[in-house]
């Protein structure tokens, strides 16, 4: 993957994921795991090589065929950015409400994740009045609604306490013994020790390790 | 964080409609105001068709001729069919004026009929569409040739008709540029609430929103702010057809402000469209740009 500077963000990465892996992306800032989050949903197109996710293979893939891939991938971001004059229902409902469906039917379902990360009596407040914690747990809210195969989270846990990061670990990974394939970028290395997962480190844009990396013939 | 202080509107299940907020009220008072400019220039033009009444669409001059020199007319009838651009003369009989007289009399009981007799007699000159320039001028001078007269007040309604085509030609001229105006207004309010919400679009779009389910509400908006503007231009016209009765009773006209109520309407929703056609064609959002 070169940017149109020139500067090379990722080069030489050969791995596969399974359906149902939760796999940490680690290395230094600026190490590619944003870039490769980002190329997975296909927000940006690696300018050569292949990069196959659920089926749509995002260098070639049309329009539609990148929006189809992004109505089934959840996406945890960076910051977590919900929108503050927003409702929590608003905010969570965003990736449903998107794809057409009515209030009405978005409520239940709403209720429901909400449920799942503890925060079904916030429904009506705002995110400015959560916690960090709380937000993040409706930021994950919003990824999981929509019942994706694949998580994308880009460090879920960055700006959390140790106590408050687990918690969230350990609604993703209840995710993961759903089904859902959990790719998640972190600095948090002590996470991995409480929530086992497979590694795949970078550096420089390089893969320097990764546990499902699969050799070149 | 939004510069743009909003007063929201909730609906059943959370959702609001587009934020209604100073800009857009701001836009909704301009667009207003150039569409009731444009509402006063349309009223004045249904008021000058009203004074000038059916002559644009036939016009008929009549030339009036002595009764001692009645001997004339059928010459006179005849130099007036040569002319180019008449398509049809034809001597108006006693019992036609006679009926005219009754009528402008208004039955009150008077000899029309002896009335009638002092009266000239007349031929109706009817013209060929289009008309030809200098056809009213041959018209005058043949009469003038054979001691004829012509009707001065009919050419005056047909000049004023002239005027009121090139008034009209002006009207469209200035409708359109002035509708090309409401949809820019309309445009940069919209642009501007698109940067305030560029965060929900943009995570609309990452979470796989269509393009057309992105914009719509700013189309929706646009004309929601064109109709409201068209409808306060609309209520705004009402003081100026009602201040202005007594001078429309002197000249015989009667304004219809309900006559300007779809236009406005349709016009307001039309600007409202494009405004919000034109800031939605280019929203760039990061990451979008695959």
């Amino acid at each position: 993957m070169r940017y149109k500077t020139g500067k090379v963000a990722l080069s030489g990465i050969n791995m596969d994921i399974p359906q149902g892996s939760f796999v940490y992306l680690i290395g230094e800032s600026g190490a590619g795991k944003s870039t490769l989050l980002k190329m997975m949903y296909g927000g940006i197109r690696p300018t050569s090589g292949q990069l196959e996710v659920q089926g749509t293979t995002i260098r070639d893939a049309s329009e539609h065929q990148i929006r189809a891939l992004r109505q089934r991938t959840g996406i945890i971001f960076q910051g977590n950015r919900l929108l503050h004059s927003r409702t929590v229902f608003e905010n969570v409902a965003l990736p449903l409400r998107a794809q057409g469906w009515n209030a009405e039917r978005l409520l239940p379902r709403v209720e429901k994740v909400l449920s799942f990360v503890g925060l079904k009596d916030r429904l009506w407040s705002y995110p400015e009045t959560l916690s960090g914690g709380e937000q993040q747990r409706v930021a994950i809210a919003r990824a999981m609604l929509s019942n994706p195969p694949l998580i994308l989270a880009d460090e879920p846990t960055g700006n959390l306490d140790d106590d408050t990061a687990r918690h969230v670990l350990d609604i993703l990974s209840a995710l993961n013994k759903l089904g859902t394939t959990i790719i998640m970028a972190t600095h948090d290395l002590h996470l991995l020790t409480s929530h086992p997962g497979d590694v795949v480190q970078l550096h420089k844009g390089v893969l320097v390790t990764g546990r499902r990396q699969r050799r070149n013939p | 964080m939004s510069v743009i202080h909003h007063s929201l509107m909730r609906l059943p299940g959370g959702w609001q409609l587009p934020p209604f907020g100073i800009h857009q009220v701001l836009a909704l008072v301009i667009v207003a105001v150039a569409l009731w400019s444009v509402g006063i220039i349309w009223l004045a033009l249904q008021g000058g068709e009203q004074w000038v009444g059916t002559w644009q669409d036939e016009i008929k001059v009549h030339v009036y001729v002595d009764r001692n020199q009645q001997e004339t007319m059928a010459t006179l009838q005849e130099n007036i069919m040569d002319i180019d651009g008449v398509d049809h003369v034809r001597l108006v009989s006693d019992e036609e004026t006679q009926a005219w007289m009754e009528k402008w009399l208004g039955g009150e009981g008077l000899d029309a009929v002896s009335f009638s007799q002092h009266l000239p007699a007349s031929l109706e000159v009817m013209l060929e569409e289009p008309r030809v320039a200098t056809v009213l001028d041959d018209i005058q001078d043949v009469a003038l040739a054979q001691g004829a007269e012509i009707n001065e007040d009919e050419l005056e309604l047909v000049e004023a008709g002239d005027v009121l085509g090139t008034i009209q030609n002006l009207a469209w001229f200035a409708t359109t540029i002035l509708a090309l105006a409401m949809a820019l207004i309309v445009s940069n309010t919209l642009r501007m609430i698109l940067l305030a919400r560029a965060e929900e679009v943009h995570l609309m779009r990452l979470m796989g929103a269509k393009e057309w389910f992105v914009r719509l509400p700013f189309v929706l908006e646009g004309v929601l702010l064109g109709v409201g503007a068209g409808f306060t231009a609309w209520l705004l016209m009402w003081p100026l057809v009602w201040f202005t009765y007594d001078w429309q009773s002197n000249i015989g006209i009667d304004l219809s402000g309900w006559m300007l109520f779809l236009p406005l309407i349709f016009g307001g929703a039309l600007v409202g469209g494009l405004g919000a056609l034109i800031a939605t064609t280019n929203i760039v959002s990061p990451e979008t740009d695959s």
